[in-house]
């Protein structure tokens, strides 16, 4: 960005970020039974990115990287019940017994929706590497109008 | 059996890719294994003579949408072909390629792409099945054929084969879904006969779908392009496998349209022009791998006259041609690479006195080019005397029409064979010649010692070739190949077709090669394929404006056009001002906001005001207590403005003047817009039809998604395949987003 910083509002998000992130894992988590989810939860790690880039902290670097490994992940999950043969998307859910968490329950939705947020977060990302950058890098390319 | 084989294909692709990444050689032995293996396995199976395997994957079942295989006699047999001749193709590729030879990591794995797809083909029980694999052998035929893409030219023949070959298919599926609702089932296997207006439409279709594939008059033009492709592609794609998939459709699908005249009709035109058509192409040329690209249209012109014609003595017949074509065509396709590669030509006006330089290539040629002509002692001989006796026995018009073709096709056969052999054998100037490689002579060798082995044990040639015949009509169980006719007609036949064609292809040879000759019908084509690319850019442009607010625009409009329905459901009865007065509160903050936006001059002040708008909305939610949305609307809501703060950086603070009747217009659309949606809601929730289903869902999802979350549980369960295209789409956009900044940054131009 070319105008100058504001160190406050720098730092601010430097702390903010970890937080952030932290909220969105457990909107992840808690989408099954509470307000949350995939979708949002890749949201809020889009504002992270988008924050952090409105800064000037970073830029994303991954945003393509992001993108596939959510698609993959969420052609897997889609395909897979297929392959033990059940319906395409059929969910699986199981619950274990573990030493601190206690009966803890989950299912195939989980990777689906964390494939959701990879792909919401890719996108957020794509749209803040499309979009910041030095203005001097010269007007968006031209389309349409069948322009050759 | 049948996953096990298509699996252990699935897998060596990567392997080949990752072996080819050392060099092309050894990429190309990687892949050759797996259907070498599949070869072998076809062989054992054939021998045991046991039940058709089968297996499937049923994706939609009431929909009977399933990947379905079975390996029925037919299948087996082609099966021998495509795996057995491909693994010798490459091995032979390995010797045809330059040690250092580029695209190491892509020709070996396109190489047994399409050798997988045409195992699906084969094996396919069921017509998606057996369309998407036929769309498969286009696209990878598509990539084999234009290897050396920096060619121009190449990429022409590419391009035509991609497009009459994937262009039939189109048709071909258009056929198939007539005859599966005619049929009352997609299986394949067991297709009940047909007849009828739609059912001669579906046969017509199908027909054409399998001509474009099999290279028939007058969809024959792309096959001769394709001999661009290295010559291995060619032995292999353009002998025993793709253009064989065409021939194979009409022996399945054959028996279902015994009744329907039309079909038998258009496949016999199609095989007669083809037979004689073809032949005339391979006298023209000098090129030794056009003479047999031009044969080949020949050949496969037979096989479908006599498929056609659709006795169980032509089916028979029609089987063992394709059988020995294989063997015999690849051969010298692979000779003719050998030549090429050795000498550094194909003309035959310019080779000559090979058989002095060349003595094993020689023994090749002369083995599979007998084979092709019909000479004992080798299995093309007798696969050709059962052709001659099936037409014969053939009756009225069928007989004069189908014997014309094939006794002119074989004359001519004989002598272009004959012109070929003498050409790059024969005398002349003696051509220089490099030393060649195990890798190239042996395939070739097995595959011509094939056609003698054969003709010596011909009743293994029968297990093979009988019950695949009595597969596909009941009564070909009767027939089978033998050695020696002995004095009868089609005997005869045969003697004067080789007498009369020896004489005149000598008399031809001897005229020397001649000029280059003209392309008959490729410019045609060509100019309805760049037609057809030209035509796409200016309706994109045309659809695709580019201007946002056009856009914007036309989705108004349309909304505007799709509340119309709703509006006759219309009532206030159930209307009602709020629930509770802060939603008045709130709506009337939306209100303003939005008014705001539309008024205030400067970019970033409109960008915040639709902030508030979403931000009210999200209160809106609330109150109606649906956090989730509220949720996800502010988190949207929250990423769009700081956004908007990213993007706007790039723009003029305040927006462009504009004309007044586009502002009058635009405004118009807007308030329109807006009317429609706002009655489409309200007409919406006015009549609903019967009980909601809220509690079914409620209940649906804790039992089958196990949440609380109804909204979350449809989302990633009870609605999965909806979010599954939502977020397929999201990618789309973000990858298309990521092309757009690359593109800028480079300064490149994107079209």
């Amino acid at each position: 960005m070319s105008e100058p910083r504001a160190p406050a509002i720098e730092r601010g998000i430097r702390i903010v970020s970890p937080l952030a992130i932290v909220a969105g894992v457990y909107l992840l988590f808690a989408g099954h039974n509470n307000p949350g989810g995939g979708f949002a939860a890749g949201l809020v790690f889009g504002a992270v990115v988008i924050l952090r880039a409105v800064a000037g902290i970073g830029r994303p670097a991954y945003a393509f990287g992001l993108i596939s490994l959510g698609v993959l992940t969420i052609a897997a999950v889609s395909i897979a019940p297929v392959l033990w043969g059940d319906l395409l998307l059929d969910q699986r859910i199981g619950s274990w017994e573990l030493p601190v968490a206690g009966e803890v329950k989950t299912g195939s939705a989980l990777p689906f929706d964390i494939g959701v947020s990879l792909i919401v977060v890719g996108l957020v990302s794509a749209l803040v590497d499309g979009l910041s950058g030095p203005p001097d890098r010269g007007p968006w390319p031209q389309t349409g109008r069948g322009g050759k | 059996m049948l996953w096990a084989l298509f699996s252990a294909h699935l897998i060596a692709v990567p392997a080949a890719v990752a072996a080819g990444r050392a060099s092309m050689r050894a990429g190309l032995l990687a892949a050759a294994a797996a259907p070498a293996v599949a070869a072998v396995w076809a062989a054992a199976e054939l021998a045991s003579g046991g039940g058709p395997a089968t297996a499937e994957l049923v994706w939609v079942r009431g929909l009977d949408v399933a990947i379905r295989f079975r390996a029925d006699a037919v299948a087996l047999m082609m099966t021998l072909l495509v795996a057995g001749v491909g693994a010798l193709v490459m091995v032979y590729a390995a010797g045809y390629f330059r040690r250092s030879a580029a695209g190491g990591t892509r020709f070996p794995a396109t190489m047994l792409a399409f050798s997988t797809s045409m195992l699906g083909l084969v094996w396919a029980d069921s017509t998606w099945t057996l369309f998407i694999f036929w769309e498969l052998t286009s696209i990878t035929s598509f990539l084999l054929v234009g290897h050396k893409h920096v060619e121009a030219s190449v990429r022409m023949a590419a391009r035509r084969a991609l497009v009459i070959t994937a262009g039939g298919g189109l048709v071909l599926l258009a056929g198939l879904i007539v005859l599966a609702q005619e049929a009352g089932s997609s299986a394949l296997s067991g297709l009940a006969p047909v007849s009828g207006g739609a059912a001669a439409t579906a046969g017509v279709l199908i027909l054409i779908g399998a001509a474009t594939k099999s290279a028939q008059v007058p969809f024959h033009v792309w096959l001769p392009g394709a001999m661009a492709a290295p010559t291995p592609v060619s032995a292999y794609l353009h002998s025993a496998a793709m253009v064989k998939a065409g021939i194979l459709l009409i022996a399945v699908v054959g028996p279902a349209f015994a009744e329907v005249a039309s079909w038998k009709w258009l496949g016999i035109a199609f095989g007669v022009a083809s037979m004689l058509w073809g032949a005339v192409g391979a006298l023209r040329h000098r090129d030794a791998k056009l003479i047999l690209a031009w044969g080949t249209i020949s050949q496969l012109g037979l096989m479908v006259a006599l498929l056609s014609a659709g006795t169980a003595k032509a089916v028979f017949a029609a089987l063992a041609l394709l059988f020995s074509h294989a063997l015999f065509k690849a051969a010298l396709f692979l000779v003719v690479g050998e030549i090429d590669v050795r000498t550094g030509t194909r003309d035959i006006g310019e080779l000559g006195g090979l058989w002095r330089s060349m003595p094993v290539a020689f023994a090749v040629a002369l083995l599979a080019g007998g084979s092709m002509v019909g000479l004992p002692p080798l299995v093309g001989f007798a696969a050709k005397e059962a052709a001659i006796e099936a037409v014969l026995a053939l009756g009225g018009v069928e007989r004069a029409v189908v014997a014309a073709g094939v006794i002119g096709g074989s004359v001519l056969t004989v002598a272009y064979t004959l012109r070929l052999l003498h050409g790059a054998f024969g005398p002349g100037p003696s051509t220089s010649v490099a030393s060649g490689g195990l890798l190239m002579t042996a395939p070739a060798a097995i595959l011509a010692a094939a056609g003698v082995a054969g003709y010596a044990a011909i009743s293994s040639v029968n297990r093979i070739v009988v019950p695949a015949a009595a597969e596909l009509s009941e009564k070909a169980d009767a027939y089978a190949l033998i050695r020696w006719p002995g004095l009868k007609t089609a005997f005869v036949v045969s003697v004067l077709i080789v007498g009369v064609g020896g004489v005149a292809g000598a008399l031809w040879a001897s005229r020397g090669v001649g000029r280059l000759p003209a392309p008959v019908g490729a410019s045609a084509a060509d100019g309805i394929v760049d037609k057809t690319l030209g035509f796409s850019p200016r309706l994109t442009a045309l659809v695709q404006h580019g201007s946002l607010p056009v856009y914007l625009a036309v989705m108004g409009s349309v909304a505007v056009v799709a509340a119309v329905v709703l509006a006759t459901e219309f009532s206030f009865g159930h209307l009602v001002w709020w629930d509770s007065p802060v939603q008045a509160a709130l709506a009337a903050a939306v209100v303003g906001a939005a008014l705001a936006g539309a008024f205030v001059g400067s970019r970033l002040g409109a960008a915040l005001a639709l902030g508030a708008v979403g931000f009210g909305v999200t209160g809106l939610f609330l109150v109606h207590g649906a956090p989730d949305l509220a949720l996800t609307q502010l988190l949207v809501e929250t990423v769009v403005v700081v956004g908007f703060v990213l993007g706007l950086g790039h723009l003029a603070r305040r927006f462009p003047p504009i004309k007044n009747t586009w502002r009058s217009v635009r405004i118009a659309i807007a308030v329109a817009g807006g009317i429609a949606v706002a009655a489409a809601l309200a007409a919406s929730g006015s009549d609903p039809a019967g009980r909601p289903p809220v509690d079914d869902l409620v209940s649906g999802a804790a039992v089958e998604g196990g949440g609380k979350n109804v909204v979350n549980v449809i989302l990633t369960d009870i609605r999965a395949l909806d979010t599954l295209g939502e977020v397929v789409v999201l990618a789309t956009a973000a990858v298309g987003i990521l092309a757009l900044a690359r593109a800028r940054s480079q300064g490149a131009d994107p079209s």
